[in-house]
């Protein structure tokens, strides 16, 4: 009887684990399987951009450079010496990085501010204030085309790098306030009122008490923030045209000016160089974009 | 010197009004006590002395001034808070003199301070760590130290112990009694623990819905609650309290359960009444469980009960033994060497001397 028990038990196990590697195959096998969907393209790409022309046009898109030749990258960041009227990615490159610095610092350091006050300072109307905020995270770009252009006109900043930093630090303002109030929600007010019983006003406890133990949603927020600004291409485009635009409107400008014949390694390295910083802010911060995303929502 | 007046404060959230007519005096050097349930306002009056709170209406006065518009760094107070409330990034040390900094103290000054308190709390030797590496024992103490080193005139502390487990917030009772011994500095602590209150308070006062219902030392408010609600909130396990009537016989004075059977009574002659009730007026007859116990001679007034224990607890030092008595659950404490068992019905008598009468309409003491 108990031999018999024994033995059922014993099956029990067999399958049971018999089908847990079943699944685990499958799972790593999809798993797998999108990996390589996803890459794919970024494959491409990158042989691409290390082809001759002449390779190209006789070879297979999946099959590696014969030889690996880097002048595609080099003309695409610095052009040719002797084609005046090329486009080539330098000055924009530099164009973006005077835009997207600035722009994040701002948007990030007023989201702060503002989640600090809208959490740790409430006042009468606070979750209105709030509520318009998280409303100004769906507004499309494209509703404030227009009033944007007509006050950077007025403000004389159009077609300036000063003027995409503002309309950028703007536009993100509403994100970084939600990233920051979510944040500092679950912040306990204790910790705020004891330091204003030691003495520390609006400020103080902001810098010296709150922004130091920021830092996972500062990563959240930089990262985001950069992420968009960098990628931008409809604002960049509206609100800027020859030598102040961003390194995405001047790519684009770079593909679309070929004159005579389409030079595919050139446009992937010159796509692949407008990535970079992205995938460099990624791969740098990205662990602390997942934890600093899910820090807020569990207390503790 | 440092005296506290609480006259007439008021406090609405929305629609709902937390604190009613708040009246409270305290002394120089007292350590009171706010108990009472949750929800019940203590917290909101602790914030509002400290000034992290609006006042709707009435005053609160520190050393005579009327502080309502004081800022809580103006107001010579520090408090300790259940969560600690350390600030996470800045190390121990400069948790406990961030205080000092803010007030532009002079650093030879903040250097004596630091070192004589953190001495006295036994956290000299954890200045260097963050907040992180520390137990919830030393988080404590260095809470009580970043309070302890601006050397205010008012102590106060919002359940400080709650957070930590039940060894430790024996031990740490024990340092904020003798720290209250030395310092001698007036403390109003909020808790909802009543043996903290019993053991830590010079005076209790017991808040129920925004209302102070009683105030008094621990003694007073054991032995003579002001109301159903005092007696039965104060002491573990608590008061037995029994519906019934009250009846006058010529002279003397008694009361009967509501659920009696052959004419029992139990005589209230010894019982000093505030304002006597009216003959066949609705009482609550109440007595607390260390009341009833083996017969005694030496007391007295007692009432000779026969009882058959319901259940029976051993508490360790003594048991706690539920009784059926005319229809009312009562529980005693008896000495825990004394034979019970389950239905069996032993001798017992209850201690007349040391009852409470309530009027059932009010619930209040009479």
């Amino acid at each position: 009887m108990q031999t018999l028990d024994f033995q059922k038990m014993a099956n029990i196990e067999r399958s049971a684990s018999r089908k847990r590697t079943f699944y685990r195959w499958l799972l790593f096998i999809t798993l797998g399987i999108f990996a390589l969907y996803y890459l794919a393209p970024l494959y491409v790409m990158i042989i691409t951009s290390l082809k001759s022309m002449e390779e190209i046009r006789q070879g297979n898109l999946m099959t590696l450079p014969g030889e690996i030749i880097f002048d595609s990258w080099k003309t695409a960041w610095s052009g040719r010496d002797y084609d005046a009227g090329n486009v080539f990615l330098r000055p924009f490159f530099w164009n973006s990085i005077k835009m997207v610095v600035p722009a994040v610092a701002i948007s990030a350091f007023f989201g702060a501010l503002n989640g600090y006050a809208l959490t740790k300072w409430r006042f009468r109307g606070d979750n209105l204030v709030f509520l318009l905020f998280l409303f100004g995270c769906f507004i499309p770009y494209q509703a404030i085309l227009l009033p944007m252009a007509r006050t950077l006109g007025v403000l004389g900043i159009s077609n300036s790098i000063t003027g995409l930093v503002v309309v950028h630090s703007i536009y993100g303002l509403s994100f970084t306030t939600l990233f920051f109030r979510n944040y500092y929600v679950s912040i306990p007010d204790e910790m705020i009122k004891a330091a204003r019983i030691d003495g520390a006003g609006f400020f103080k406890i902001f810098f010296k008490v709150l922004l130091p133990i920021s830092a996972p949603i500062i990563v959240v927020t930089v990262i985001w923030q950069f992420t968009n600004i960098w990628n931008d291409f409809l604002f960049g485009s509206t609100f800027s045209f020859g030598e102040a635009a961003p390194i995405q409107v001047a790519l684009n400008n770079m593909v679309l000016t070929s004159t005579s014949v389409k030079e595919y390694n050139v446009d992937m390295a010159a796509a692949f160089i407008a990535g970079i910083p992205t995938l460099l802010v990624y791969v740098l911060a990205g662990k602390y974009f997942i934890r600093g995303l899910t820090a807020g929502s569990v207390k503790g | 010197m440092a005296t506290l007046k609480v006259s007439n404060l008021t406090k609405n959230f929305g629609n709902t009004q937390v604190l009613k007519q708040i009246n409270l005096e305290v002394i120089d050097g007292e350590f009171i006590v706010l108990l009472g349930p949750s929800g019940c306002g203590k917290s909101t009056l602790l914030n509002i002395i400290a000034g992290l709170e609006t006042v709707d209406d009435g005053e609160i006065l520190i050393d005579e001034y009327v502080v309502n518009r004081v800022e809580p760094k103006d107001r010579n107070i520090a408090m300790v808070f259940q969560s600690y409330a350390l600030y996470p990034a800045m190390t121990v040390r400069d948790n406990v003199i961030f205080g000092l900094k803010q007030r532009k103290v002079s650093k030879e000054h903040i250097e004596k301070s630091l070192k004589h308190f953190s001495q006295m709390l036994q956290i000299d030797q954890l200045l260097d760590r963050k907040p992180a590496q520390l137990s919830g024992g030393q988080r404590q103490r260095v809470a009580m130290g970043r309070a302890l080193v601006r050397e205010p005139h008012i102590f106060l502390f919002d359940e400080p112990l709650s957070n930590l487990d039940a060894k430790l917030r024996v031990e740490m009772r024990h340092e904020i009694n003798k720290l209250h011994e030395q310092l001698g500095t007036t403390m109003i602590y909020v808790t909802h623990d009543q043996v903290e209150a019993m053991s830590l308070a010079t005076r209790i006062a017991v808040m129920n819905e925004g209302i102070i219902q009683q105030i008094g030392t621990p003694q007073e408010i054991y032995e003579k609650p002001n109301s159903v609600f005092v007696a039965d909130f104060i002491g573990s396990p608590a008061i037995n309290l029994i519906q019934g009537t009250f009846y006058k016989d010529g002279t003397a004075p008694s009361f009967i359960p509501e659920q009696q059977k052959d004419n029992f009574k139990i005589s209230l002659s010894g019982y000093s009444f505030d304002s006597e009730p009216k003959d066949g007026q609705e009482i609550i007859f109440g007595f607390r469980p260390e009341h009833i116990n083996l017969p005694d001679a030496s007391l007295k007034s007692q009432l000779p009960v026969e009882l058959k224990p319901s259940l029976i607890e051993l508490t360790g030092y003594e048991k706690e033994v539920s009784f059926e008595f005319y229809g009312n659950e009562i529980t005693g404490r008896l000495p825990r060497h004394v034979n019970t068992e389950l239905g069996k019905s032993i001798s017992l008598s209850l201690d007349l001397s040391e009852i409470s009468i309530f009027d059932s309409a009010s619930t209040m003491r009479i």
